[in-house]
């Protein structure tokens, strides 16, 4: 057998089933989005009994988790970081109460960020909700971070974070085929125990918990200062400078000082809350500067207590905001160390080179929906028909790409574009705006926070139009299955399915219909009928189901009914159909003057014959095809 | 464990991975770094994921022999493989002094840019994978394609055998496929070198 490859987040998959995780639940986002896929694969790899589900959001996931861990039972929840947003109500409460069996909350931040609203540090909240946390700094040093986390959790009953970045989610380096260290995870006696005093706690009792609380930080503290993730390299190399780094960050700085050609000493941190401080000033005590580096914001820098010679994110010395990047690294040790007069290598990189690419101005990928994407039709007939002054709120998944074909004018968070509706919906109307407005939602997303912001909406009376836009499955992040699918998380049957139309119903709607995209007319037909329904006297919110599955994940209705197209002669490249409708497969020629067909890109779908309102993109006739 | 190359890796190679989303460059990293670590080599990679699966720019940083930061800093890299000739000269600024670049292309990259690499000693060397690819009947496997001709060039230090019994190991039933792409690659590769190699004086 040999070594294998993993990613941290099969890393981190396998340290929790080979620890003895019985529960583990998640909700899907990039960075985290394979933990629990990998959970599933290794489950059935390993033969361990374990139940694992993709739940409905990110509190509902905590949770069922949390409820395993008061059991005795050793559990874990993974989301990404925005989701422990969702999350903090019952996170904070389970700092407070702890918990029973191991129980290990896993954010996966996003420096940078990759694919995310916003860069938070899940760090800080674990540091006001007073949660301790293990920060690995590669694959494997999670997977081993797992049984330790397992261990603290239970030794302390606490809840306990370990927070990958997406640089160590999307890492892949070889993992050992052995265990990290073997542990059943066995717990002393696996029932819930009643204990109203402790799990229904009071708030006087809660004032209890909480001073209890900060007694196991204090403790936990004292521990994590003869932790083995917590240890200092290049200790020989004297100076006036000192590195304290955790995370990816660690490794970035070991990179960037072999390039510069300078050892400097690096005090690596893989707890950084509860900080143990009293490592970090015996460390500092020997230079006059020390350089604070970790990501994707400033949790170590935060607590050190005397940061007279700390340098980092809080003094502008390193970014405050942005992935630290080689060459981020490079530059801020590179500017830090030669202004303490020590002697580096210049940036490798030549600038002239670098300029003359940018000189270039090649064309940039940016992110487009797929060749086929039934929300490209959506969209588009939504936006030929309401026209630019209308106001789209959109909403967090693939279609929040919608944004390129001026669809989507706002995104907040998860089910934000119901809400944000309702708000634009009630501001016009105090200052007498008529403007159609027309949100839009996945179907992931409105099972995860859309139904309450639209009982919101049909109860307080606002009038939008608001598109479900239905492709059967939580696409961006990979196909988990969301509770409208006939499958779970491991492929199973679901005991039930949920009606996607009944829920909208059962919201008080009264105008509900489900349709196709990709049939334009039609399509248009019924929203110009539900706009009309928004202003109607008796008239409400109007929701359409845009029912149509993902290509990527099911495209069996166009291999069945397959519209190859062509583009004529006539095509004077006047680019209406690569802004509007904006396919990758439709492709401007490098003079401007023809749209020719990407066909490796194409899939067949005819949807672009309706994007030509000239009629130059039509149907490939049978007999044009040699 | 199969025999450690002849140029074994004493330091760090950097290898970074370009193309565009369902070019198989997550494939090809893989290829890669399964047959370093097979070799026993300390490998890591950093992947692409999120957004933009189809169509959009992808790119994978594979470090082989050398420490665990999963990042390669810019002008750093020993060698840039890019499946598509946009995407090379997007990234060519990560390739060191004295770097190799293997691009999929039936032309030479932008003439703007030819002044820098023959200044740096960068050496660009295009081919046309796609097509050998599609000639073979699977248009698909124009990266292994790639891979066979970069590693005629040496450029990888993982030898054919080793990346042969790679296909076997992970390849599943495309094996057959992937070893001939591989192989039409490596002839395409090893032709190109003795082609460019000027002929003894007295030979003529």
């Amino acid at each position: 057998m040999s070594t294998q490859l993993l990613t941290g987040n099969d890393a981190i998959a396998l340290g929790l089933v080979e620890q003895g995780c019985r529960v583990a639940t998640a909700y899907p986002g990039t960075p985290s989005s394979e933990i629990l896929a990998g959970i599933i694969k290794y489950k059935k790899a390993l033969d361990k009994d374990l139940y694992a589900e993709w739940s409905v959001n990110e509190k509902v996931a905590f949770e069922v988790a949390l409820a395993a861990a008061w059991t005795g039972l050793r559990a874990a929840v993974a989301m990404k970081q925005v989701g422990l947003n969702v999350a903090s109500d019952p996170l904070f409460s389970a700092a407070y109460t702890g918990v029973k069996g191991g129980f290990i909350v896993i954010p996966a931040d996003d420096p940078g960020p990759h694919s995310s609203q916003t860069e938070q540090d899940s760090r800080l909240l674990a540091l006001t909700a007073k949660v301790p946390v293990f920060d690995p700094s590669t694959p494997a040093e999670a997977r081993e971070m797992i049984a330790d986390a397992f261990a603290l959790s239970e030794r302390f009953k606490i809840p306990v974070i370990l927070r990958p970045t997406t640089r160590l989610c999307h890492a892949v380096s070889p993992s050992a085929d052995a265990p990290a260290s073997s542990s059943d995870g066995k717990p002393v006696s696996p029932k819930f125990q009643k204990d109203p005093a402790h799990w229904t706690a009071t708030p006087k009792l809660r004032y209890k918990l909480h001073t209890e609380l900060n007694q196991k930080l204090i403790e936990i503290a004292a521990e994590f200062a003869n932790s083995k993730y917590n240890y200092i390299v290049n200790e020989d190399h004297g100076g006036e400078v000192g590195i304290i780094a955790s995370g990816v960050a660690f490794h970035t700085a070991r990179q960037a000082l072999l390039e510069l050609g300078v050892r400097v000493p690096m005090l690596k941190i893989g707890t950084p809350y509860p900080l143990p401080v009293n490592l970090i000033e015996a460390f500092s005590a020997r230079f006059t500067t020390v350089i604070v580096l970790e990501e994707p914001d400033t949790c170590i820098e935060l607590q050190i207590p005397n940061r007279q010679r700390v340098r980092g994110r809080l003094d502008g010395s390193v970014p405050n905001s942005g992935e630290l990047t080689p060459e981020v690294m490079f530059s801020v040790l590179s500017k830090s160390l030669s202004g303490v007069g020590i002697q580096v290598n210049p940036s490798p990189e030549d600038a002239d080179l670098s300029a003359a690419i940018k000189k270039l101005s090649l064309p940039a990928r940016r992110p487009r929906l797929c060749p086929g994407c039934s929300h490209r039709s959506a969209f588009y007939a939504m936006k030929q028909n309401f026209g630019p002054r209308a106001i789209y709120p959109g909403d967090i998944g693939c279609y929040t790409l919608g944004t390129n074909l001026r669809a989507v004018d706002t995104f907040v968070d998860m089910g934000a574009s119901i809400t944000m509706a309702n708000g634009f919906f009630q501001a016009n109307r105090l200052v007498g705006d008529d403007r159609a407005v027309i949100a839009t939602i996945g179907d992931s997303t409105f099972l995860h926070s859309g139904i309450p912001p639209l009982i919101n909406a049909v109860h307080t009376g606002a009038r939008f139009v608001l598109l479900i836009l239905d492709n059967h499955t939580t696409a961006m992040t990979g196909f988990q299955p969301t509770p409208a699918n006939d499958y779970l998380a491991d492929g199973s049957e679901a005991p039930r399915k949920v009606s996607i139309p009944d829920l909208v119903r059962a919201c008080g709607v009264e105008y509900v219909k489900v349709t196709d995209p990709y049939e334009q007319e039609d399509f248009t037909a019924i929203l110009n009928e539900a706009q009309a329904h928004t202003q109607a006297a008796d008239g409400g919110v109007a929701v359409i189901i845009a029912d149509r599955p993902c290509v990527l994940y099911d495209n069996d209705p166009i291999l069945e009914h397959p519209i190859p197209v062509v583009v004529t002669d006539e095509c004077d490249g006047c680019r209406f159909c690569t802004e509007a409708f904006e396919c990758p497969a439709l492709v401007l020629r490098a003079d401007g003057s023809h749209v020719d067909i990407d066909y490796k890109l194409c899939i067949d779908c005819g949807q672009c014959i309706d994007a030509c309102y000239k009629g130059f993109i039509v149907p490939k006739l049978a007999e044009m095809v040699p | 464990m199969t025999t450690v190359p002849q140029n074994s890796f004493c330091e760090e190679h950097k290898i970074v991975i370009t193309g565009i989303g369902g070019q198989g460059i997550v494939f090809l990293t893989r290829l890669l770094s399964q047959t370093a670590v097979n070799l026993g080599y300390p490998v890591v990679v950093s992947e692409t994921h999120g957004m933009s699966q189809r169509g959009g720019s992808v790119i994978s940083h594979l470090k082989i022999g050398g420490n665990e930061a999963p990042l390669i800093q810019r002008g750093s890299a020993d060698v840039l493989i890019a499946l598509d000739a946009n995407e090379a000269m997007q990234n060519l600024d990560f390739v060191r002094r004295g770097g190799t670049v293997f691009v999929s292309s039936n032309e030479e990259l932008h003439p703007d840019l030819l002044p820098h690499l023959e200044r740096l000693n960068i050496r660009t060397l295009h081919f046309p994978a796609s097509a050998i690819a599609v000639e073979l009947g699977s248009p698909e496997t124009a990266n292994i394609v790639m891979a066979g001709f970069v590693c005629a060039y040496d450029g990888l230090n993982l030898p054919l055998e080793d990346l042969q019994a790679t296909i076997k190991q992970i390849a599943g039933k495309r094996a057959e496929g992937n070893l001939k792409a591989l192989a039409a690659g490596f002839q395409a590769g090893k032709k190109k070198i003795e082609d460019s190699q000027p002929l003894p004086e007295n030979s003529r």
